[in-house]
């Protein structure tokens, strides 16, 4: 590379960069508002957060074919980009139908919500289109400190507290840990591009093998993988219901952009050595989380480990690296937002009856108090246990045939003991909400955008499941782009 | 593989036909969800019969009706439903024996409480059935198979008996987990097809021409028939079915026992032995030797049974194990046997369990000694249980003669101590069914204890005579079905040898 190339001044070119311009912008606006006004009109901040985003939506979507770099190469918009922030900005938008009643029964209105709210999303939206280490380092921070504070949101609650605290210091060597491995890949290639740093052949790979775990283990951690899973059942189950909604879906997406990125970037070279160590983490995730999850009491808690079995399940395909394995890994990981949403925000709204506590009890009968949210809460059940024709079923047969490409039998057949342990817990819920009969107190109903966001979700999980090619024509070439990197 | 294209898509129009019937119930009041069940159902089965004008017996190996819709063209993922002559035969066997499930339903004193889930779940149950025997492509063939989990559970679960939390769990968890080798093995023959052809595909067409070494084979061999037998079942995992037909409300007892099962039986001599011939020789005497077991085992845990369903379910199993001994008999008279029972066992355990559930309707029990000797005020109810039970039984007229006589000359052909071997599997189930008869019409009851019932009379005794009608004909003109399927077995057996030819380890 030639002195000229490198000092060669770009114009940014800003018309990639706008959905997260509009984001930011919003961002902004909400905390002035915040400032502004003493008693912060909770419609008045809903809507703007609403429009700010519909627009990065629209925008998003009329310029999808939107490619290029920016910012000398640390800004890369290219579908699998956009693919994914579309599914992080309309998640949001449906998340906000619930946050209100919830918040207002729950006496945690605050202001701050609105506005960490779009910068975790920003933070997320710039994580899913960066190869750059600093960026994506400075990009983790912003979803982690926003996520810190949304989880401590429930100040009077001490689970909350707990949740939040845990959290922050294992973000805080998550992100340690990340940057130490940045460090190495740096010292190793002479670049923070992770296009460079993995195509760069070196006879001495242990730089490159070292960095890419502490980088790797980093994100494990956000992601919450076993063994490094401890901060999340607490931070979950202590932060309010909708930020655990948005942690499990929009915060997965983003966590798992930069490893879906890294992905199909492992070389001939060191091949073996990243199937071994991602099919291991992976088996040991979804066993656990699953074997867990069974115990619970709590169903959010249960959900919780359900989700870090989902994260295993992700890893096993993310262990498969190659093009089947990343189509696998995409669909999954957008269907997972999805159902795992899904399942949060019904128990979301059920908080909010009285002496509701999300202990399986509660759940007895409830087919006969509150027959839409039965179903709904079905849908997801069955859908995260992967019942045809539900999208879950999909996504295993994806993540299967993965396996079966890879040859990694073992993972294959493990991952068959970890779903059969897990129809356990999702089925128990059902045969408690179909199944037992019990009269019961008011359950709460739930709001008109409530209902529609639930039904949207819920026939969306069995759109994906029956209608397949309306996804997977965006994953398929989005895949098969990034494995020509 | 040739495949007929449909002159009238009967298959896909009976699936959306029933999947109407589910909207209607969902969206109507809650009385008129069994006329509708009994109304789209009963359309279905005459689609099926009128389709039979259609279906050319000279070709039955052929697949007819076919028609296809793409899903993914990457994958080569399609909706594509078709029938055989076993396809075509288990089709009809669905319909009529959903039909006869919903019309018992009417007048079942047990399903009086959320009548339009419960309409609603048998039109699922239906259309899923008849997409597991219909379809072409295995991960839709997948999906149809586990789609017809759902509903069953449902139906155990809400209109069960005392256990039926507990069965319905049992029932889930086993089929389930097992399938899901199942999905993993139809994945890795799509992945196998892409290493060989350079093309995914899913399309049972497409499979059928990979070639698989030995060991692999055994491996995806035993990946499929994890699930199956699980399903059909055999011997060691049989655990769940006599807690789910057990405490299954008679028309669910009735789905199960007749069609549920025969998808394993299908699916094995559909999949295992045509995707996997040489691995299906390899391990013939093992999976014979399987079923004799299961044939002796399931007759001695029958007679040990007092509880009337818990007894029938018991049966079941035995009958299965004729199915699928002579399935790997892997010669004529063996897969003549196996389809003959597949189809005769459908119609005579969905009679017994509709027997079972009309004596609990009188007495409130499931006790056999308590009936004794009542039989004599239900003369009608009398005969239709002695024709279910000498059919059952094998006397040579009734349905399941066909089934138990092919098996012992199928496997006279290898040896007489074989074919000795399925005897005595015989003489047993003729022994329980004996038993059976006896309780009910010689243990009489001194005259003034005796009590007086109401006999089989409206819907019950449609349903009654919709099964045993056939088994009659099943019994007494078999080479009517013979038409379905020998075509299809002459196919099966040339591949067999075809795959044979390079030798059982190349």
């Amino acid at each position: 590379m030639e002195l000229k190339d490198l000092i060669q001044i770009e114009i940014p070119k800003l018309a990639l960069f706008v959905p997260e311009l509009i984001v930011l912008i919003t961002g902004f606006v909400l905390f002035s508002l915040d400032l502004i006004y003493k008693r912060l009109s909770h419609t008045l901040a809903i809507s703007v957060s609403v429009i700010g985003y519909t627009l990065a939506l629209l925008y998003l979507v009329f310029n999808f074919d939107l490619r290029g770099e920016t910012f000398y190469g640390l800004y890369v918009r290219d579908s699998f980009s956009s693919l994914l922030q579309v599914f992080m900005i309309l998640l949001t938008i449906i998340l906000l139908a619930f946050t209100l009643q919830y918040q207002r029964f729950k006496r945690s209105l605050y202001g701050e919500f609105y506005y960490l709210l779009s910068f975790s999303l920003l933070g997320g939206m710039v994580l899913a289109s960066s190869y750059n280490l600093l960026l994506i380092y400075i990009a983790l921070e912003a979803v982690s400190v926003s996520f810190y504070i949304l989880t401590a949101l429930q100040r009077g609650d001490f689970t909350s507290k707990e949740g939040a605290f845990k959290y922050l210091i294992l973000g805080g060597l998550a992100i340690a840990l990340a940057s130490y491995g940045a460090v190495f890949l740096y010292i190793y290639a002479g670049s923070f591009d992770l296009r460079h740093v993995l195509h760069f052949n070196a006879p001495d790979k242990s730089f490159l093998i070292l960095g890419l775990v502490f980088f790797l283990f980093g994100l494990a951690i956000k992601i919450g993988v076993v063994p490094f899973h401890f901060w999340l059942p607490d931070a979950y189950q202590g932060a309010p219901t909708p930020i655990t909604a948005y942690m499990s879906s929009v915060g997965k997406i983003a966590f798992f952009a930069p490893v879906l990125r890294v992905m199909p970037l492992v070389q001939e070279s060191f091949h073996n050595t990243w199937v071994l160590v991602v099919g291991t983490l992976a088996v040991i995730t979804f066993l656990y989380g699953n074997f867990v999850a069974l115990v619970q009491k709590d169903v959010k808690r249960m959900l919780a480990y359900s989700s870090i079995a989902h994260s295993g399940y992700i890893l096993a395909g993310v262990s498969v690296a190659n093009a089947i394995g990343l189509k696998a890994v995409i669909y999954f990981l957008l269907a997972y937002s999805i159902m795992g949403m899904l399942g949060f925000l019904v128990l979301a709204v059920l908080e909010r009856s009285g002496n509701w506590e999300n202990k399986l009890e509660d759940f007895d009968g409830l087919k006969h108090s509150q027959g839409f949210m039965a179903w709904v809460f079905a849908i997801a059940l069955l859908s995260l246990l992967g019942i045809p024709p539900t999208v879950g079923f999909l996504i295993k047969a994806l993540i299967f045939m993965s396996l079966a490409y890879g040859k990694l039998w073992w993972v294959g057949i493990l991952m068959i003991v970890g779903v059969g342990v897990s129809t356990g817990y999702y089925l128990r819920l059902v045969v408690l909400m179909f199944m037992k009969e019990r009269e019961r107190r008011a359950i709460a109903n739930p709001t008109g955008f409530e209902r529609a966001s639930m039904v949207l979700m819920a026939v969306s999980l069995l759109i994906l499941g029956i209608l397949p090619m309306l996804l997977w024509n965006y994953i398929s070439p989005t895949s098969e782009m990034l494995f020509r990197r | 593989m040739e495949l007929v294209p449909a002159v009238f898509p009967f298959i896909p129009l009976s699936i959306v036909l029933l999947l109407l019937g589910i909207v209607l119930i969902v969206l109507l009041e809650e009385k008129f969800a069994k006329w509708i069940a009994l109304v789209f159902s009963g359309a279905v089965l005459v689609l099926s019969l009128v389709s039979l004008l259609y279906f050319d017996f000279s070709q039955a190996q052929k697949v007819q009706f076919y028609q296809s819709i793409t899903l993914i063209e990457e994958l080569r993922l399609s909706l594509s439903f078709g029938a055989d002559g076993l396809s075509y035969l288990m089709y009809i066997l669905t319909t009529l024996v959903s039909f006869v499930a919903i019309c018992w339903s009417i007048r079942d004193h047990q399903i009086n409480h959320r009548l339009k889930e419960y309409y609603a779940w048998f039109l699922l149950s239906e259309s899923a059935l008849v997409g597991v025997f219909t379809s072409w492509d295995m991960l839709v063939f997948y999906v149809f198979y586990e789609l017809t989990l759902v509903p069953m559970f449902f139906v155990i679960g809400i209109w069960g008996y005392k256990l039926r939390l507990y069965s319905a769990y049992k029932f889930f968890v086993y089929i389930f987990v097992s399938s899901l080798f199942l999905l993993l093995g139809v994945v890795s023959i799509a992945v196998e097809h892409y290493r060989q052809f350079g093309k995914l595909s899913f399309s049972y067409f497409d499979l059928l021409q990979n070639q698989y070494s030995l060991a692999f084979g055994l491996f995806l061999f035993l990946l499929f028939f994890i699930a199956f037998a699980v399903k059909t079942p055999i011997v060691p995992f049989h655990t769940w079915l006599p807690d789910a037909h057990g405490e299954a409300p008679t028309a669910g007892s009735v789905v199960l026992a007749a069609i549920l099962l025969k998808m394993g039986t299908y699916a094995l001599l559909r999949f295992n032995i045509r995707l996997f011939p040489k691995v299906a020789v390899f391990l013939m005497p093992v999976l014979v030797l399987w079923g004799i077991a299961t044939i002796i085992f399931a007759s001695w845990f029958t007679i040990s049974q007092s509880n009337v369903k818990r007894f029938v379910a018991y049966s079941s199993v035995s009958h299965m194990g004729f199915v699928v001994a002579g399935m790997f008999l892997l010669n004529k008279e063996g897969l003549r046997a196996s389809i003959m029972e597949m189809f005769a066992h459908g119609l005579t355990s969905a009679s017994l369990f509709m027997m079972a559930g009309f004596i609990y309707n009188r007495l409130h029990s499931f006790n056999m000694q308590a009936l004794r000797g009542s039989i004599r005020f239900m003369p009608v109810f009398a005969v239709l249980t002695a024709i279910t039970g000498f059919s059952s039984m094998g006397l040579p007229g009734g349905s399941s003669f066909w089934g138990k006589f092919l098996t012992i000359m199928g496997a006279k052909e290898y040896t007489l101590r074989l074919a000795l071997l399925v005897l005595a599997g015989a003489f047993f189930s003729v022994l329980y069914v004996l038993y059976l008869l006896k309780t009910l019409y010689l243990d009489v009851k001194e005259e003034g204890r005796l009590v007086h019932f109401t006999d089989v009379r409206g819907f019950k005794l449609v349903a009654f005579l919709l099964v045993v009608v056939p088994m009659l004909l099943v019994g007494l003109l078999p080479f009517l079905f013979f038409a379905f399927f020998d075509a299809h077995i002459d196919l099966l057996l040339r591949m067999v040898l075809k795959s044979l030819g390079g030798g059982l380890w190349n």
